[in-house]
Formats: C-alpha cells, structure tokens, sequence
C-alpha cells in the first residue's frame, strides 16, 4: 500500500518536473546564465566592448559600499516603491470592485482606465514633460484654478520623484485592476447576494468578504508591483535621466548608466548583486507576512 | 507562506430570503447613479492626456505650445499621419510587432500553464526553491543581463532576426506566479471529482482548470501583449535592418532626439502604435464578461 | 561586369588588398576589391534631430548606393547618441563591429580606449580634408596628431531669443556680455501678482554641463586636458556662482530637461534659451513667434563646446571595408551633401566651400541664424574629451544641480566633482595600461 503511494508519489514528482522543463529550459538559457555571469562579472573589471577582463576580487563590492550615489538611489528607489505600490494598489482595487458590475458605459470605463497601460513609455514619458510645464502645462492650470500655487514639478530635485510617482500611479492603476477585475470573476457571486440580504454594507463587504476572497491576487499584485516598480526606469530615461540633482535617479537606471553608458560592467553587475541579496529578503518578507494572511479558494 | 487565517465568511450558509426585487432594482439603481457620479470626473481625469495626444496628433507644429492657439486645433489636419508613416516602414514594423508580441505570448502560455499547474497542484521535491528560481526572473534586473543575452544570441547566430526578440521572453516567472495564484483558487472539489473520475494530470489541466481561470488567462495575455508590444531598448540593441523592426523603434525615430521631439507626428504615431492595442483591448475586455458567464462559478 | 571581375585570380586579390591602404591615400582612386560581389558596409547613426532625417539619410544612402558599383550600405538607425554608443560598443564587444558610425565627438577617447578607431590621417593628408575642413570642426577628431574620423555633423549650444518678447521689454539687441545677460533676463522675467509667467532664461537641462563648458571657456578656461579636469578651476568657480545669481535673481529656473526646456521656449514661458544649433530648424518652424539667435554672451572672450558627431571609421575590418567605408564617409561630406544636410537639419557644413555655394548662400539669406552658429564655432572646442567622459559628465550636472537648488557652495561641489571625476578618469586609464 505505502509502496503503491510512494510510487505515485514519484510519478507525480516526474510528471511535475516534466511540466517545469519548457520553463527551465529558457530560463537557464536567458536567466540563470546571465545571473551567474553577472557574479562573476562583479569579481572582475569588465569593460563593455573590451575582451580583456582582469580580477579585481571584492573591490567592486567595496565601491558599492563607498559609493554615496548608490545610497542615494536605493533611497530614491525605495520611497518610489512605497509610494506608487499603495497608491496604485488601492486605486485599483477601488476601480475593481467599482466595475466588477453591469454597468451602463462599462467598457468605456475600463478602457479609460486600462488605457495607459498601452500607450509606449516613450510617448507617455514625453506627454506628462508637457502635462508638468511650469509655465502652460495643464497640471499647474489646475492647481492654479483651484488657487493653489504653480510647481515646478520636473525642474525642482525635491518635486521630481513625486511627480514620476503620481504618473507612474496613472499609468499602473489600471494595469493592477484589470489582475483585480479577473481575480474578482473567480469570486463566487452567492457569498455577496447571502451579505448584502444580511444587511453588510458596502465597506463592510469589501473589507470582510472581497478582499479576504482574493486575497491571493491581492499578494500577488503587492509582489509584483514590488518587482516590477523597484526596476522603474522607461520614465526615468524618458523624463528625467535621473535629474535635477540625482533626485530621480533609481536602482536600474543606475545600473544601465554604469554598464551602458559608462561600459563598467563589472561594477554595474556588483550592483544588480547587490539589489538581488536586497530583494530576496524583502519578498521572503513579504511572503512570511502577507503571504502568511492568503487564503485560497482551492485549498483547506 | 499559505497558512490560511481568513476565514470563510460566515454568511455563505445563511439560508437565501425571498428576493426583494422592487427594492433591489431602485437600490442598485441609485447605487449605479452614484457610482456614474464618481467614475465619470475620474475617467475624464484618466483619459485626458489621450485626448491631448489625439489633438495634438490633428495640429500643425506651430499650434502646439502656442498658448493663444487653444485646446482644440484650429482645423483639422491630418496630414501628420501620412507625414509620420513616410518616415520608417511603418507597415514591416506592425507585422514584425505582431510576429513577435504574437509568439511570445504563445510560447508564454505553453510554458506558463504547465509550469504554473505543477507549482499549484502537484507534490514534488524542492518546490518552494525552484519556485523561487521562478522569481528570479522578475527580480534580476533586466538591464544587467543584456549583455550576456546580447552575446549568447550572437553565438546562437540570432541577432538582427525575429526569434532574437522572442525568446529570452518565452519563460515567464511573472505568468506562472500569476496563474499559480489563480490554480490555486479553483475550489479543490472540482479536481477531486475528475480526479476519482479517472483524468489525468493533462486532461484536468485542460478540462478543469483552465476553463476557470480563463480571466487570468486573458488579463496576463492583454498583460503580455502590451509589454512587448511597447519594448524598446532590447528590439534597439539587437536588431539592425528595417525588415526586422518593430514599431516602438518607428517611435523612436520621432521621440529621441537632442533637438526636441517631433511633438505633431510624434503623437500621430502614438495614435497609430496604440490603436490596434486598444482595439484588441475593447474586444478583449468583453470576453471577460462573457467568460465567466460560461464558467459556472459565479 | 560582375563576372568579369569574380575571375580575378586569388593572387591579384591578394595584391589588391595589399595594395589598398597606398592606392587608397591617393584621392580620386577608387573601387577595388570587386571581387565578391559588393562590399556591404554597415553605418549605424542616431537621428540628432527628429522628423525627416531618416529619410534624408535613407535617401543620401540610396544615392550613395546607386552612384558606387561595388559598395553597398546599410544605414542603421542606433536611437539617441547614448544608444548608437552602447550599440556600436555592444557590436564590437562580439568582435563584429559596424564599418562606420557616428557617435558623439565626446566619444573619441572612449573608442580609442577600445582600440576600435581606424587612423585616417594619410588619407585625409591626400585629400583636401585638412584645407577645406573648417579646423575647429576637424580638430574634435584629432588625438596626438592623428585624425580619426571626418566631422559630420557639428554643433555648439547658442543663445535662442524670443524677439516678440524681447520687445515687449523694450529691447532689440541680444545680450553680448554675462552682464547684459543678467539684465536682460531681469527686463523679460515676467511676473503677474507674484506669479512667474516667463523666464529671462533658460539653459537646457540635461545638457548644461555642456553649456558649462562653454561658459569655463567664456571665461578663459578650458576645464579639460587629455587625462584630467579642472573643474575646480576659479574661472569654472566664478562661472557657476554667476549661474547661481540667475537663480537667485529668480530669472533662470534651478533646473530644466532637454525637451522641456525647448517647450518652454516655444510655449513662450522662457523668453532666451540655451540650446543645441541643431534645433534651429525645429525651435524656427515651431514657434509661434520670430526667433532669434545669438552668440552665446561673452565674459573675457566668446566660447563654446562642440558638440555633434563625426563619421568613425571601424578598425577592425578588411582592408576593403575601410577602403569603402573612407569613400562613403568621404562622400557623406563632400561639399554639396554637406550643404543639404546643413540646411535641412541646423547642422553646420563642415566644408568651407559648403558655405560659398550658391544653394547655401542663399539659405543664408532666407535664414540669417544659421550664420550666428557658424561665426561662434570659430570659438568652439572639442567637448570634453576625457576617458570616461559619461561619468564625468554625471558628476558635473550632480555638482551643478546641487548649486543651483542651494544645497551646497558652487567652489565645494566642483571640488567634489573635479576629484570624482579624476579618480573616475584615472581608474580607466590604469585599466588601460595594465
């Protein structure tokens, strides 16, 4: 009897490893070479363009420590990721449940919402330039039509990082809704009849029953939007190139600047060294916290 | 990591009361009025700088940053389109990026599913590391791998063709997190009744499961479309000849420059590179609806 | 005729490739080493400036192609002058470098460093390069003596004017000195109930350490050598403490971007500019106003850094790549092309006699700006050529960024930045020997 199981267990085991091996097989290829290549490129002074390499040990490292920019860009990339990740998120999820419905104009809504997802970096890099204009940018016309006073958003190093914040939630609210509106589709519809009979009000039903229900999609989207805003740099690149002052200058870009505009390969791999240890233990974090918290439907 | 503490709501087994319609229907009624009341300001808000895109795409140079020219351009001129298509391929470039966005995502899904399906369903040694090697992907940051992969296509012999800007982006960590979450929703009854029913791993995957999580499925396929429909630096470095371009770097042309964008065929150019992305979208999303109609869940 | 030529037997072609550097030094002796079927030469080039030039470069190639049997090129668009740089280096990294590109004259250390430059002095020597080159321009290609690419493109950063504006404020006259400067930014600031509506001026961000550079050499300095800075210079001192009063004077913003700054100008919320001559035609077409430009103001003299690229030549290659590759360059900036090119794009000709023909003369007339860039480039130097000049850069716009938003003292953050940068450019040329 146990010997059957074990058998099936096995099967099992191969026939899990048989559905990772497509995966694996890029992903070596694309990542885990590259990964690999990239500490032993942190240990060497490696030139972009230049075939001879030299081993320089841990100095590389050292210069990561000594180096008052990358400081200054983790700091800069952290209070980033605070900011777009809860604003963002919560923006979506209100955005969610508001159109998870039937609706008059719903595809309109959803489109307004999920179209700047769409629209090339480029371009919407080069848009918000002018939506943030001191002088005639539509941004300040509004401020200033609400009497507010003008900003000079871009120009200024204690605005700039802020105002890459509020376009980057414009741009990304609508890309975690669209993961929230499928994870609300799962949600079955009974539980929300059998409440709002019961008397639940709204607050109540989204903080006591949606949220709980996806609450796996809710982890993933705090993951991802992690992951994907810590590597945030088409705006950087378009918008700023990392200034007034360095005040928008984040981890990748900074990594792109050593490695492709500087061609020191050998120290902007040391960073991306650097950042993995970072972000391993920030999403082990996470998993050990909010990861803790999700409950999944398929399982007891 | 998947301790559950939340609970079941309770309500779920309170006995359905007579249905109120009268009320429901002026409840819901009101409460769509109100929810009208709130989306429209914002949605407006949210699509304003596409309107501004579009209007500038219909200008003349001069109108743009003319403060007395007004929101609206004087006449419509849309002699930008034409004027922007002249200046690359454009026509090479959209079938390139719909070669290219089109096997992605393909490959994508075949390994994804498969790879997210083990992860959610199925017991086997070392799981949680190489789920975590799974990550890795997202995490590393893409900028201090180009290198690398820029010289192993070499080798392969693959720069300057189509596959170059395929496959690196075949395995996605990103996807099979995002369905693994979705696998794992779908409630365990379902899988355990096929399974007593004699199915195999593959035909639950296939009969089961992904049927259910069709809207993850398609909110990672609109996901996926639009990344690589939108990447522009690695299409850059690893491609040369017009014949295997794609239309971001037709943007570029436009946009990156050290005397200042071309702001008219600039956003004519966003128009046209956004359009069918948005039309895929609108149909997409109606799909959405449709799916879980037929799913049965809800 | 393509058969004919492939019967060349191995040993004639051997001495058609021997020969190719001594019959290549003499000028008018072309097209050899037919042999096998075309040479294809790959030209990789960022668009410097937006909108038609890729099909003029499309086109110059196309004509380029039909006029030479024998060679073939393909123009590669390699994005800004950033991404050209990286693409090039990436592409010689791999040993497959392109025939010819055309970076940013900055860059010249850079691919010296790499080994990657082809030396076209005896070529240049035969030819009338060295008489009918305007030397200013020849001179960003020059390292000890030798010359190693053809100027293509050039530009200086000039002082953009916006004339309604300026006569709004009762002025007709550009500033010619820091100080006319200063007061004429103050007499076109413009402020409605404490709210700011125009700038005096605006210095292109992104950029300023390029217009830096050219202030340091206003008042006397150039703030390089071959191996080190001197930021911390008084002169490059005092240049930035005159920034900084703009600031403080509240007519010059603290800090702009590249396309922002050009916005601003023709959305008329800065009424002067300092921006690249390459946006001539852009900021001239653009504006809803009439446009005026003028020397960038002098202190002791005029200056101004180069900035634009020349053609570089691969080293790397057969000697019948480079042979080809010095016909295309040489014919990419011949006298007629280099007129159509300047006037298409605010580029300067970088050929004397580009700028007595006829088709220029009269583009002049229509368009008297260009000639201001011109005249000043008699004043322009390379722009900081220094090994590792990227990261250089980056710490100059640090330390003048930081002066500007009154975070630190002008004379403590060029220290900073002038030893940053040293040691930055002492660490690549250790490398380098090593």
């Amino acid at each position: 009897m146990s010997q059957r199981f074990a058998r099936a267990r096995r099967k099992e085991a191969l026939l899990a490893y048989a559905f990772l091996f497509p995966s694996f097989l890029f992903l070596a290829t694309f990542t885990y070479w590259p990964i690999i290549r990239s500490f032993w490129f942190s240990l060497h002074d490696v030139v972009l363009g230049d075939p001879e390499i030299f081993w320089m040990g841990a100095e590389n490292y050292m210069r990561v420590l000594d180096d008052a920019l990358f400081w200054k860009v983790l700091a800069n990339t952290a209070f980033y990721t605070l900011t777009t990740i809860p604003i963002s998120i919560l923006a979506a999820l209100l955005l969610a449940v508001a159109l998870d419905r039937k609706l008059r104009g719903m595809a309109i809504y959803r489109s307004a919402f999920f179209y700047p997802v769409m629209i090339p970096s480029v371009a919407a890099g080069m848009v918000w330039v002018f939506l943030y204009a001191p002088g005639y940018g539509p941004i300040n016309a509004a401020l200033g039509a609400i009497g507010l006073p003008h900003l000079d958003w871009l120009y200024d190093s204690d605005l700039a990082l802020s105002a890459i914040v509020i376009m980057s939630a414009w741009k990304y609210s609508g890309y975690f809704m669209l993961i929230l509106l499928a994870a609300l589709k799962l949600v079955p519809s009974d539980l929300y009849e059998a409440a709002r009979l019961d008397g639940v009000s709204g607050v109540q039903r989204l903080l006591h029953i949606t949220i709980p229900l996806i609450s796996p999609t809710l982890y993933f989207v705090v993951v991802i939007g992690i992951l994907h805003s810590y590597q945030v740099f088409d705006y950087v690149y378009v918008m700023t190139q990392g200034g007034p002052a360095d005040s928008t200058n984040v981890l990748t870009y900074y990594i792109y600047q050593n490695g492709f505009q500087y061609q020191d390969i050998g120290y902007a791999s040391t960073v991306a060294n650097t950042l993995l240890v970072f972000m391993l233990g920030l999403i082990g974090l996470v998993a050990l916290t909010l990861g803790r918290r999700v409950h999944y439907l398929g399982e007891k | 990591m998947d301790a559950t503490i939340a609970e079941r709501p309770s309500g779920a087994g309170s006995p359905p009361a007579i249905k109120p319609t009268r009320r429901r229907s002026l409840r819901s009624r009101i409460a769509s009025c109100w929810l009208h009341l709130v989306l429209i300001p914002v949605g407006l808000l949210w699509i304003s700088p596409l309107a501004w895109i579009v209007l500038t795409s219909l200008k003349t140079k001069i109108e743009v940053f003319d403060p007395e020219a007004g929101f609206l351009p004087a006449a419509l001129n849309f002699a930008n389109y034409p004027a922007t298509l002249a200046v690359a391929p454009f026509g090479t470039y959209l079938i390139n990026s719909i070669l290219v966005t089109g096997s992605i995502l393909i490959g994508q899904l075949i390994t994804i599913t498969l790879a997210a399906y083990a992860f959610a369903r199925m017991e086997f040694p070392f799981k949680k590391i190489l789920f975590t090697l799974f990550l890795l992907q997202v995490m590393f940051p893409i900028y201090a791998i180009f290198l690398t992969n820029f010289v192993t296509l070499h080798e392969f012999g693959l720069i300057n063709t189509l596959p170059a800007m395929i496959v690196p982006f075949v395995a996605s960590g990103y996807g099979t997190f995002m369905l693994r979450q979705s696998f794992r929703q779908v409630p365990a009854e379902l899988s355990d009744a096929a399974r007593l029913d004699g199915c195999g791993h593959l035909e639950i995957l296939w009969h089961v499961f992904l049927p259910l999580v069709q809207p993850t499925l398609i909110a990672f396929t609109i996901i996926s479309v639009v990344t690589h429909w939108n990447d522009y630096m690695w299409p850059l470095l690893v491609t040369n000849s017009d014949d295997v371009r794609t239309l971001p770097i037709g943007l570029g042309l436009l946009a990156k420059s050290d005397s200042g964008a071309d702001w008219t065929r600039l956003m004519a150019g966003t128009t046209i590179v956004v359009s069918p992305l948005l039309l895929f979208f609108v149909i997409f999303q109606r799909r959405f609806i449709d799916s879980f109609m037929h799913t049965g869940v809800k | 005729m393509k058969s004919t030529k492939s019967n060349i037997s191995r040993r004639a072609l051997l001495k058609v490739g021997l020969a190719a550097p001594f019959v290549s030094a003499l000028p008018g002796v072309i097209s050899i080493a037919r042999a096998a079927g075309p040479t294809k030469l790959q030209f990789m080039y960022p668009v410097g400036v937006s909108g038609d030039i890729n099909k003029i470069i499309s086109g110059m190639i196309a004509d380029f192609n039909a006029q030479h049997e024998g060679i073939e090129v393909e123009a590669i668009y390699a994005g800004s002058y950033d991404n050209t740089e990286q693409k090039v280096i990436t592409s010689i990294g791999v040993d497959t470098p392109p025939a010819l590109w055309l970076p940013i004259n900055s860059a010249l250390q850079t691919f010296l460093g790499l080994d990657a430059l082809e030396d076209i002095t005896e070529q240049a020597k035969a030819d009338d390069i060295y008489d009918d080159f305007l030397p200013g321009f020849l001179n960003t290609c020059i390292s000890d003596d030798r010359l190693y690419g053809l100027p293509y493109q050039p530009s200086t950063p000039v002082l953009y004017y916006n004339k309604d504006a300026f006569a709004q404020a009762g002025l007709e006259k550009a500033p010619d000195t820091w100080d006319e400067l200063l007061e004429t930014a103050k007499a076109t600031t413009l402020r409605e109930n404490g709210e700011l509506k125009r700038w005096g001026l605006t210095i292109g961000g992104g950029w300023h350490d390029w217009m830096f550079e050219g202030y340091c050499r206003q008042n006397g300095l150039v703030p390089w050598q071959k191996d080190k800075v001197l930021f911390d210079r008084p002169e490059a001192v005092e240049a930035l403490q005159f920034w900084f009063k703009m600031v403080q004077e509240g007519v010059m913003p603290k800090a702009s971007t590249w396309q922002g700054s050009a916005n601003d100008f023709m959305a008329g919320s800065t009424a002067m500019l300092y921006h690249s001559t390459g946006s001539l035609t852009n900021l001239r077409t653009s504006s809803p106003f009439e446009v005026g430009v003028a020397f960038m103001p002098k202190k002791k003299t005029y200056g101004a850094a180069q900035g634009g690229g020349p053609l570089m030549i691969a080293k790397k290659q057969s000697d019948a790549k480079k042979e080809a590759a010095w016909t295309f360059a040489r014919w990419m900036t011949n006298t007629e092309n280099q007129a159509n090119w300047s006037r298409a794009t605010g580029y300067l000709a970088v050929r004397k006699s580009s700028w007595q023909s006829p088709a220029m003369q009269s583009y002049l007339e229509d368009v008297p700006q260009a000639k201001v860039a011109l005249d000043q480039s008699e004043f322009a130097g390379a722009f900081l050529q220094v090994p590792g000049y990227h990261r250089v850069r980056e710490f100059l716009k640090s330390a003048l960024d930081r002066t500007l938003a009154g975070e630190i003292e002008a004379a403590t953050a060029l220290g900073e930045a002038n030893s940053n940068a040293n040691r930055e450019i002492a660490r690549v040329m250790r490398r380098r020997k090593s």
